[in-house]
């Protein structure tokens, strides 16, 4: 029945970068926005930024979680926001990021509902088949599990100019209509654009090409843009039906969905189905 | 409750399909941890008034000491999916490993389920499942009925005291390592370090600091592995050695030129030569241990032939008068409570995968493993095995049969990578951490066939 059957392997137990090269430590930037009135029971929502940006991605979403009674938490993966790279960084690639979001887990009191957007979206999906006890995921804008080769058409397509100086390697940033739908202003749209930092060729790199598929038992809940210009609406599409379920799509936004014009109505549909998801439901079979 | 059981007229608490983890050390905690994950009910019984086992240095069968640290660092050692704090230096004093257990208990909920204080008495197996004699926190003894068992009791804490000749008579006080707890205990004192395990050469460079003289008698040779190499924690350095998966004689004599390097050769400090290759023991990691014999505060000495009066005798004949002898002689597989044969094998268990009982599905043991590397994240692995074994257990019973019937070839594979140990009472559950994990990612990508062919 489901397509979730269809994955193939089994687990990850060989771990070999990370044990003989394990990720040098960093001081890591966490931003928390904590209910009035706490929900007993309720598993607190980790938040982890899309690419060139930082745990202010959710500075929306953080303080409107909270109001609606979830611990919320944001955290800038290395190198981004205020958390810094380690001294030597000799390469940055996911797994750092994965490392650094399994950190700020395990310094949470209970396991997290996740939340990723975009690259982060990508760290998500890998901390979730390493870490099962998340109780959900919500991915936004979300490339799929296997490859993000669809990114470079669509870049290809809306902004040929920011693709070929990434191919040569130059400092890039996107047009600001490539980054969100039209809903949104165009001094807004610029003005992120501003806040936005280079991300690492490797992670990046790590994003497009083709990957090993995490095996992922976590209810998830993807959501993208049908106007987003840098994970179009179908490859998001696609991307639900790898994790065995169906995309909820906002006509009219682009990529940044957390941060465009239109952002509570996104958000609350995640609240709706976290409402359903997390609290009625528990993980796994049950037994006999 | 009308329709429970009883037993001699005493009522039997049925706990229905709930499992019931002997002991919360970090192997009963990451096993309740993993099975409640998979959806199953999950019931937790420690002996101690806290969890951590071992690293909790107040319990009763704890046998760390005030100066113990891992041995292997973090990256080998941590659960996958909760790893131990940046913050953390690579190898943890034993007060911070209890630490990051505690927060791993509270961060998975179990702070709620452990019942604490309860020790098992004792275990009656039935057809199926279990009646499970248990003293209460008000210590009154009750009986409860579980359909499922998983013993993670620890096989670190029963003492194996070896005996001499003249051992009775001697004047001296004799200790095993299993009462030593601080430095304070050797002040002073002339002592006789026995064993050349992990805990022995720890004590033995204590006594160095402490002792007004410190023997170390030892029954061979060994070779000590230095606890970094090239600025590395060495078990870092040494995964890459394996990772190349070279042939055995190659990667053996790679191991040994590395320890020529960083060491130097044992004969220089009046040590004799290792009489095997390295790897063929449980490799002990101290970088301390041959500075101090260097430096005339750790004199070396081959094995105990017996005691006299006030003296201790070895084996080339020569004598020293000691106040203290201390056994660091290693730990005794041990499971009190079950039925003898209840785990078939005896002083060897002879288990699937160190896990699973060959022939009963309600029956499992966590943590039954002395790898060359961490404990934690192969543990975490093994209960993941568990907890998929048992799943498919409760959807397809022959299916999970079928497993065990199929699997049984493995139960003289023992995860050794090739490499024949030395035969002694302390490789009895040793695996080389490399093949092991190997072995346990195959078992779990076969239970995940067989779970995705009943659920279809
Ligand atoms: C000195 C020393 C140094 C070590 N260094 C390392 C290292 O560097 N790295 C490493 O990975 N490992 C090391 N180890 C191995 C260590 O044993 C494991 O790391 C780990 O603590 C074993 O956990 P466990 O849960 O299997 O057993 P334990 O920690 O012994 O826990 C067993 C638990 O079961 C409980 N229990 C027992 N019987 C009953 C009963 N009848 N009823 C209820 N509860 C019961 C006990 O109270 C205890 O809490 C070391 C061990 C020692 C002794």
């Amino acid at each position: 029945m489901s397509r979730r059957a269809v994955q193939p392997q089994g687990e990850k137990v060989q771990r070999r970068l990370d044990w003989t090269f394990p990720p040098p430590p960093v001081p890591r930037e966490v931003r928390h926005a904590r209910p009035a009135a706490p929900v007993p029971g309720r598993p607190p929502v980790l938040c982890v930024h899309g690419a060139g940006m930082g745990a202010w991605a959710f500075d929306r979403w953080l303080p409107a979680l909270a109001a609606a009674g979830w611990h919320a938490v944001a955290v800038s993966l290395r190198g981004h926001g205020e958390s810094p790279l380690p001294d030597r960084a000799a390469i940055t690639s996911l797994r750092h990021y994965e490392h650094d979001v399994l950190q700020t887990i395990t310094e949470l009191p209970a396991p997290p509902v996740l939340v990723g957007h975009s690259l982060g979206a990508v760290v998500v999906q890998r901390v979730l088949e390493r870490y099962r006890s998340a109780p959900a995921g919500v991915l936004l804008s979300a490339p799929p599990p296997d490859h993000g080769l669809a990114l470079v058409a669509a870049l290809a397509r809306h902004d040929p100019a920011t693709l070929a100086r990434g191919v040569v390697g130059l400092r890039t940033r996107p047009r600001a209509r490539t980054l969100v739908g039209p809903g949104t202003p165009q001094d807004e749209a610029e003005r992120l654009v501003l806040r936005l930092t280079a991300e690492p060729v490797p992670a990046a790199l790590q994003v497009i090409l083709p990957r090993r598929r995490p095996l992922i038992r976590t209810p998830v809940l993807v959501i993208g843009g049908g106007e987003d210009r840098i994970v179009p609406a179908a490859t998001v599409a696609r991307t639900a039906r790898l994790l065995g379920t169906r995309a909820h799509l906002f006509r009219g936004m682009g990529h940044n969905l957390h941060l465009e014009r239109g952002w509570e109505d996104v958000l609350e549909v995640v609240l709706t189905w976290l409402g359903r998801t997390v609290e009625v439901a528990t993980p796994g079979p049950q037994a006999p | 409750m009308a329709n429970n059981p009883t037993r001699d007229g005493e009522g039997v608490e049925d706990r229905h399909d709930r499992i019931l983890v002997i002991g919360a050390g970090s192997s009963g905690l990451t096993a309740a941890k993993n099975l409640r994950e998979r959806g199953f009910h999950v019931d937790v019984v420690e002996r101690e008034p806290h969890v951590g086992g071992n690293w909790n240095i107040d319990g009763s069968a704890s046998r760390v000491y005030d100066s113990t640290r891992m041995i292997s660092s973090k990256p080998f050692t941590q659960y996958p999916d909760f790893p131990m704090p940046d913050t953390a230096p690579d190898y943890l004093h034993h007060t911070d490993v209890r630490a990051y257990l505690e927060r791993y208990a509270a961060h998975f909920g179990l702070d709620r389920v452990v019942e604490r204080s309860t020790p098992v008495e004792e275990v009656e197996p039935l057809a199926r499942g279990f009646d499970v004699a248990l003293t209460g926190a008000d210590g009154t003894r009750h009986w409860r009925r579980y359909r499922r068992l998983v013993v993670a009791n620890g096989h670190n804490w029963a003492p194996k005291w070896p005996t001499y000749p003249g051992q009775d008579t001697f004047t001296g006080e004799l200790l095993h390592s299993a009462g030593y707890r601080s430095g304070d205990q050797l002040a002073g004192k002339r002592v006789v370090v026995v064993g050349a395990g992990n805990t022995g050469c720890d004590i033995a460079v204590e006594a160095a600091h402490r002792a007004e003289v410190t023997v170390h008698s030892t029954r061979r040779a060994y070779w000590y592995a230095p606890k970094y190499v090239l600025g590395k924690p060495a078990d870092q350095v040494s995964d890459l050695i394996f990772a190349l998966r070279l042939p055995t004689r190659l990667t053996q004599a790679l191991f040994q030129a590395t320890a020529r390097l960083v060491v130097g050769r044992y004969e220089r400090y009046g040590l004799p030569t290792p009489d095997h290759r390295f790897l063929e023991t449980h490799p002990i990691v101290n970088q301390q241990l041959l500075y101090h014999v260097g430096h005339g505060a750790i004199t070396p000495k081959p094995d105990v032939a017996g005691f006299d009066g006030d003296e201790v005798v070895f084996t080339d004949g020569s004598r020293v008068q000691a106040d203290l002898v201390l056994f660091a002689t290693g730990y005794l597989i041990r499971f009190p409570f079950l039925p003898d044969g209840l785990i078939p094998g005896g002083d060897r268990p002879r288990l699937l995968r160190n896990v699973l009982h060959p022939d009963r599905t309600d029956l499992a043991v966590i943590g039954l493993i002395q790898p060359d590397s961490g404990q934690f994240a192969l543990v975490h692995w093994q209960s993941v095995l568990l907890a998929s074994f048992l799943e498919l257990e409760s959807r397809a019973p022959t299916a999970a049969h079928r497993y065990l019937r199929e699997a049984a070839h493995q139960l003289d594979d023992r995860s050794q990578a090739g490499i024949d140990l030395v035969d002694s009472t302390r490789h009895l559950v040793e695996v080389e951490h490399a093949a092991y994990a190997r072995d346990l990612e195959k078992d779990l990508a076969v239970l995940a066939r067989r779970l995705a062919a009943v659920a279809a």
